[in-house]
């Protein structure tokens, strides 16, 4: 049975690594801090548009899904679970849901964070998954508090004229309620500025996750997944932005002096669902003594990226924010149709210089998992890369078999090795 | 014994064009103004025996609905169909297009696949009724172009109106099973029946089957402690058949595939923006119209007082995440107005695994008072 411990501790102990903790307890305390003078606190699903918060002086947002990975992380994922599982939440729900269930109903107790201040607002996004709006319904009908459902038309080709300007609609009501529910006045001005931190921020993340181009890897794709974290909570702030433009300069000098997280790197693998949350300290320190490195994650690696393409393609400069907030909508792999996921990851193959796949079914969560069984015949006829599908739930540790996946991952990398010597007859 | 793929092929032979749609509330009326003839791909056991194609794609964590949707699609059966048509609902549904064209293409099919998506902001919160009319005119487009046919208004009205016929007969028919003039279980046959059936059919046999139980000539139903079932598919008959060996009467539902597919008649209307603004606004609250969920509460309550009854089943399909969130809060305030409550998790067209329930649906009706 798989454990559950702090597995973020070591990905911490370096220097970005300590700024980036700054930067998340900065903000957990500073939305605990600034609502409990009255600040007007939002709760959101990851895709919201948190730039427009920043157009208000006084609005705090705070994101259950990164609190749960979080907690996840930490090694209170399924303690949470089991508190929502006894309330009658069921064990097939989604683990980040249970988490941020059982810890809102114990009152953010055993929360790394102290849980999160009572929201006045919750905004969730049906491009994220429509799990979400159920999720954040619950808080809306067990407080009172009311909630605003983003509808995004769900993205299986380019997003099309009159659905952006739906989406454009959808956010300008966004405002006025909040304009109206916190008596406080919208500057688009700065929520521009916002956004021109945004941007700059992902296009910085970008550059850290193309260490991996490099042979050996300068990263493993749980860096990236630790590193995401700001990307989610602390979007808009300048400090975001030059986070990452100096972990991508401190990775790219490791790499110029050779320092590399697996050094004998024999098998460059690409993941295919959320971060193991539970996993990251275990499961990478495994691969490594395997030689291998997944360095690369259709989860993290298309942030930036549209509808498909890995290049960063949405650079905010000026020009009105909510059409390029609305643009970007589809800008992470969750609200990706199969044509769209097979797009990205078959650029991601050669970008990477991929061997092999591993697709990590997660009964958790359906947005991402339920395709995953064309998608790897798909992935493996075409690109002729092989491929292996493990079961891990990303947040509840008790829905993952280590052996059962090393297993996997070990048949995966002996095929490599075949394929190797086949293409040396 | 119903035959649905019997009677689609029926159908089929006449020279109707078939179109497979899902998931629960697609513009029926709409498709059947054309001449076309819709069939809502959903509470299909008794047509897809054994899941053997859906497994090479669909996880076993998917619900049922979805599997058996993707098992009739890409079997043989499913070359009954000329098209499909599906709007946005859960998560695992919007995956389904483009993992049913890769299994068609696998058996080298292909069907058209037209999608329409259907607003779920709150009327309250933004006005989406441009959008939707948007997206009505280009499904009208669409179905045109595909299939060769024209749109008419007349056409339209008929098929709206032959649709609330069909509703309000349901509604009767619901009426009746209260009154303990049918049984349950035959309700919930002869309401699956009708989507696979051509609705000027359905809504003779809908005729047929009031005028015989409102003139008694079928056998009463005992009574029973009156009972409300919920979920999105009925308890499949050997669980109904448990509820009423336990000393229960199933008094009225809160279904997917019945109340909450009847349970709202819109204004009649030939103008189709008009008419699904209205429909998909009102409908009748459902777990998957996301705006509409904040309504089930005072219809639940409102059903219950009306039917007396004193206890809920809420027969949760496996794996529905849109179930199971609303299911806690729903019990508890229920439960605060001493209307007893049951939460089963199981897949509602499995009836092999029912009998194992018997225990608890025997304590079940033991509490309530
Ligand atoms: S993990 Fe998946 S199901 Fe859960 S909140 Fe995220 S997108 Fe939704
Ligand atoms: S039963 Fe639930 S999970 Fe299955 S298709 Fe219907 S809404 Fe989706």
């Amino acid at each position: 049975m798989a454990d559950e411990k702090d597995d973020t501790r070591e990905l911490m102990k370096t220097a970005s690594g300590k700024r980036l903790t700054q930067i998340l307890t900065e903000d957990y305390l500073n939305v605990h801090r600034k609502a409990s003078e009255g600040a007007f606190v939002v709760w959101v699903a990851i895709v919201v548009p948190v730039e427009l918060f920043k157009g208000f002086d006084n609005v705090v947002f705070a994101v259950p899904e990164s609190h749960a990975a979080l907690s996840a992380a930490k090694g209170v994922g399924m303690l949470q679970c089991e508190k929502a599982e006894h309330s009658g939440y069921s064990m097939d729900i989604c683990s980040y849901a249970r988490i941020d269930i059982g810890t809102m109903m114990s009152g953010g107790k055993d929360s790394p964070t102290f849980g999160l201040p009572r929201p006045h607002l919750l905004v969730s996004d049906n491009n994220n998954c429509s799990l979400l709006v159920k999720w954040f319904d619950i808080y809306h009908r067990e407080w009172d508090v009311p909630h605003f459902i983003l509808d995004v038309p769900f993205c299986y080709e380019m997003q099309k004229e009159t659905d952006l300007r739906y989406i454009v609609t959808q956010f300008k009501d966004l405002i006025k309620t909040i304009e109206t529910l916190s008596g406080q006045k919208f500057n688009i001005d700065q929520a521009k500025e916002a956004l021109k931190n945004s941007s700059e921020a992902a296009k910085q993340y970008k550059r850290f996750i193309d260490c991996a181009v490099h042979r050996p890897s300068g990263i493993t794709a749980f860096d990236s997944f630790v590193q995401m974290a700001p990307l989610l909570t602390s979007r808009g702030r300048p400090e975001v932005a030059e986070h990452f433009r100096l972990l991508a300069d401190e990775t790219e000098e490791r790499i110029k002096n050779s320092q590399f997280p697996v050094p004998n790197e024999k098998y460059r693998l690409l993941w295919d669902s959320i971060a193991p949350w539970h996993q990251l300290r275990k499961m990478s320190t495994r691969l490594a003594g395997l030689d291998a490195n997944i360095i690369a994650a259709s989860y993290t690696s298309c942030l930036g990226g549209i509808e498909g393409s890995y290049e960063f393609i949405q650079e905010y400069r000026e020009g009105d924010p909510l059409e390029s907030l609305a643009r970007i909508q589809n800008f992470s792999v969750c609200p990706y149709g199969m044509d769209l996921r097979f797009k990205a990851m078959s650029w991601a193959a050669s970008h990477y210089g991929i061997d092999g796949f591993v697709f990590a079914s997660n009964r958790s969560c359906k947005v991402y998992s339920v395709m995953q069984m064309d998608l790897q015949k798909w992935i493996t006829e075409d690109l002729g890369i092989p491929s292996i599908m493990i079961d891990v739930d990303h947040a509840d540790v008790r829905k993952y078999n280590e052996e059962s996946a090393f297993l996997r991952i070990e048949a995966l990398l002996e095929s490599i090795d075949a394929g190797r010597a086949r293409a040396k007859i | 014994m119903f035959d649905m793929v019997e009677s689609v092929k029926r159908a089929k032979g006449k020279g109707t064009k078939v179109i497979g749609c899902f998931p629960l509330y697609p513009p029926l009326e709409l498709i059947h103004s054309f001449g076309l003839l819709p069939v809502v791909l959903w509470d299909m056991k008794e047509g897809v025996g054994i899941l053997k194609e859906s497994d090479r794609h669909l996880q076993s964590f998917t619900c049922s609905v979805a599997r058996r949707l993707m098992e009739f699609v890409i079997s043989e059966e499913g070359s009954l169909l000329d098209g499909l048509m599906m709007y946005n609902a859960c998560d695992t549904l919007r995956n389904m297009p483009e993992i049913i064209n890769r299994g068609l293409k696998e058996k080298g099919r292909t069907l058209p696949l037209l999608k329409l998506h259907v607003p779920m902001v709150s009327p309250n919160q933004t006005n989406a009724t441009g959008y939707l009319a948007d997206r009505i005119r280009e499904m009208i487009a669409e179905i045109e172009s595909t299939f060769g046919v024209r749109f008419s208004l007349e056409r339209f009205l008929a098929s709206v109106r032959l649709y609330n016929k069909i509703r309000k007969l349901c509604q009767e028919m619901e009426d009746l099973v209260a009154a303990g003039k049918m049984s349950y279980m035959d309700f919930s046959r002869r309401i699956r029946n009708g989507y696979f059936i051509v609705p000027e059919d359905q809504l003779s046999e809908l005729e047929n089957a009031l005028k015989e139980a409102q003139s008694g000539s079928t056998k009463n139903i005992p009574d029973g402690k009156k009972i409300i079932v919920s979920g999105i598919l009925p308890p499949p008959d050997a669980l109904c058949a448990v509820i009423e060996q336990s000393g229960m009467k199933v008094a009225g539902n809160d279904v997917s595939s019945q109340a909450r597919s009847y349970g709202y008649i819109p204004k009649e209307t030939d103008d189709p923006a008009a008419y699904y603004a209205d429909f998909y606004r009102n409908h009748y609250p459902c777990t998957t119209i996301l705006y509409s969920s904040d309504d089930r509460l005072k219809a639940l309550n409102a059903l219950i007082e009306k039917r007396g009854a004193r206890g809920l089943i809420i027969v949760g399909e496996k794996f529905c995440e849109y179930e199971y969130l609303e299911m806690p809060f729903i019990i508890k305030m229920l439960e605060q107005k001493n209307i007893t409550t049951l939460q089963l998790e199981i897949a509602t067209d499995d009836d092999d695994n029912v009998e194992a329930l018997r225990t608890r649906i025997e304590a079940f009706s033991e509490l309530i008072r």
